[in-house]
């Protein structure tokens, strides 16, 4: 009889940290680390960047050294998908046989929404999530000429910015009239557009993908629906990521925001299992709804309260949501959730390349976007945090230190709370 | 391909650790490559969570490079108190002016 671990479903940043928590936490026990992949863990962030444009290579991006693993008593299972889950008798099965566990941890992850169109099966075709996905089209974006993305989210425009920068001339296909509507206001999203076009990128707005035509198998060019076809050597779909919801279909589990419903301790509804990081659908303190964040510090800081919580700790998920975005020489960094019924304060000129746009409810900062003003944005995760009252003039003063510009006494609780 | 450089890392408890560093990687990525505790750098090396703080004391002048405007930002947003040697490690590149360079790690990174 094996004894008990702690198994953890998915070696990316949030499966990865939730190994490396419970031993900080003092799990006494096993800590099996499963991986579909065959590469150790590393950056997610990279993919579409640096390592595309071979400004770092695989050891560069790697999360943790490949003898940290075995150091710290982390049975990493490399290639190793987990098939099955059996929570009757508390073992997972891999080809490798049934592992049992006390605490099960899915850390699945999402994967790239792939485009249902006719031509699809067509070589040139890529999505971008594991370094194999990067590995492949970094090899082909160096062969093309014409490289056409569809949907200009946050991949999109990454590779957008690292093909434009190979010099390969690139379309941005989107299906909504501006860039990135969903997630940012429209100031951030009509800049990022500017700065992209001053790059070369081109775009269409409104774009709908009709199919992909080839020849010989090989993609030549992405066919929309006004009848027009765009030369492409090779295509990028970029439109979003879905939950990997196998194993927690296969287990019952309840469901949010179309991901694994978790509390604040990471607890999905079932009892000794827990779920983190981009699967994960979850109530943010900051946001007004349940939702998934595919980020990487979501990943980490669900994993440290999750492995926390296992080895006894009674504290909650608080932390800030913040992600970033490097495109060209602009930082794009978000602190917080954005609202549609927030007051927008633009602080600095875009036209410089350096501002921040800040969102306030009811006198409170509860979102900021910020363009290569890191400072701004290292005060607002704190100022969001604490639910300070801001002072709009004084925020919107570019020379008044963003940390000064506050109003009265700090609120009890964010808005949303 | 340029041969390794040696360079330390100093815990905060004082022990040091050797490191055979890659010419054009980061020190960042020499301390994880290296399996050197202490250095989380979480963002992977984007200079945007300040996690792989180190302080310069033992470092000769000149050889580290320039600091940018990001990195003077995130330093003073650091969780362990910033020096007049603090740097983000993911912001040095690695060089045979590094030669047997001393990065001290902070206590907290977090």
């Amino acid at each position: 009889m094996k004894k008990k671990a702690a198994v953890i479903v998915g070696a990316s940043h949030a499966g990865v940290q939730a190994a490396l928590s419970l031993r900080q936490s003092g799990w006494q026990d096993g800590i099996v680390l499963f991986s579909a992949e065959a590469d150790y863990p590393y950056h997610r962030p990279p993919l579409s960047k640096a390592f595309l444009a071979g400004e770092k290579d695989e050891e560069q991006i790697l999360l943790r050294a490949p003898a940290l693993y075995a150091e710290q008593g982390i049975d990493l299972r490399l290639g190793e998908p987990v098939e099955a889950v059996d929570p009757a008798a508390g073992t997972v099965t891999s080809r490798s046989g049934t592992e049992p566990y006390s605490t099960l941890l899915l850390a699945t992850g999402s994967r790239a929404r792939r485009l249902n169109a006719a031509g699809s099966e067509l070589e040139g075709i890529f999505t971008l999530r594991t370094l194999d996905d990067s590995r492949r089209l970094k090899e082909a974006l160096a062969a093309a000429g014409h490289v056409v993305i569809v949907g200009g989210g946050f991949i999109g425009l990454e590779f957008a910015s690292t093909s434009a920068k190979l010099g390969k001339q690139t379309t941005v296909l989107e299906a909504l009239p501006t860039l990135l509507s969903r997630s940012l206001p429209p100031a951030m999203g009509d800049f990022l557009r500017a700065y992209h076009e001053s790059k070369g990128v081109r775009f269409r707005f409104g774009a709908q993908v009709a199919g992909f035509e080839g020849e010989g198998g090989r993609l030549r060019g992405v066919r929309l629906a006004d009848g027009e076809t765009i030369a492409a050597d090779i295509a990028l779909v970029g439109i979003g990521g879905e939950a990997d919801l196998e194993l927690a279909r296969s287990l019952g589990l309840a469901l949010s925001a179309g991901g694994i419903e978790v509390d604040a301790y990471g607890r999905t509804s079932a009892p000794g299992i827990y779920a983190m990081g981009d699967v994960a659908g979850f109530h943010n303190a900051f946001a007004t709804a349940p939702m998934r964040l595919e980020s990487v510090q979501n990943a980490v800081d669900q994993a440290k309260v999750a492995a926390a919580h296992i080895c006894g700790a009674d504290a909650g998920l608080t932390a800030v949501p913040w992600f970033w975005t490097d495109q060209y020489d602009l930082k794009v960094q978000m602190a917080g959730i954005g609202r549609r019924d927030a007051t927008e304060i633009l602080r600095g000129d875009p036209a410089s390349g350096a501002f921040t746009l800040l969102q306030l409810v009811d006198g409170r900062l509860v979102a900021a976007h910020s363009v290569n003003r890191a400072a701004d944005h290292m005060i607002s995760r704190r100022l969001i945090a604490d639910g300070t009252l801001i002072d709009a003039a004084a925020a919107a003063d570019i020379e008044t230190p963003l940390a000064k510009a506050t109003a009265g006494q700090a609120a009890a609780a964010p808005a949303g709370r | 391909m340029s041969e390794s450089v040696t360079i330390f890392f100093e815990t905060h408890d004082g022990a040091r650790i050797e490191v055979a560093a890659r010419p054009g990687s980061s020190v960042m990525e020499a301390a994880v490559i290296g399996n050197v505790g202490g250095i989380e750098a979480e963002c992977g090396g984007s200079c945007i969570c300040a996690t792989c703080h180190v302080y310069c004391d033992h470092v000769t002048d000149g050889v580290l490079g320039e600091m940018s405007p990001g990195e003077d930002d995130m330093l003073d947003l650091a969780a362990a108190e910033r020096r007049p040697t603090s740097r983000l490690s993911c912001q040095i590149k690695v060089s045979a002016d590094l030669e047997r360079a001393v990065f001290i790690i902070p206590e907290a990174q977090f």
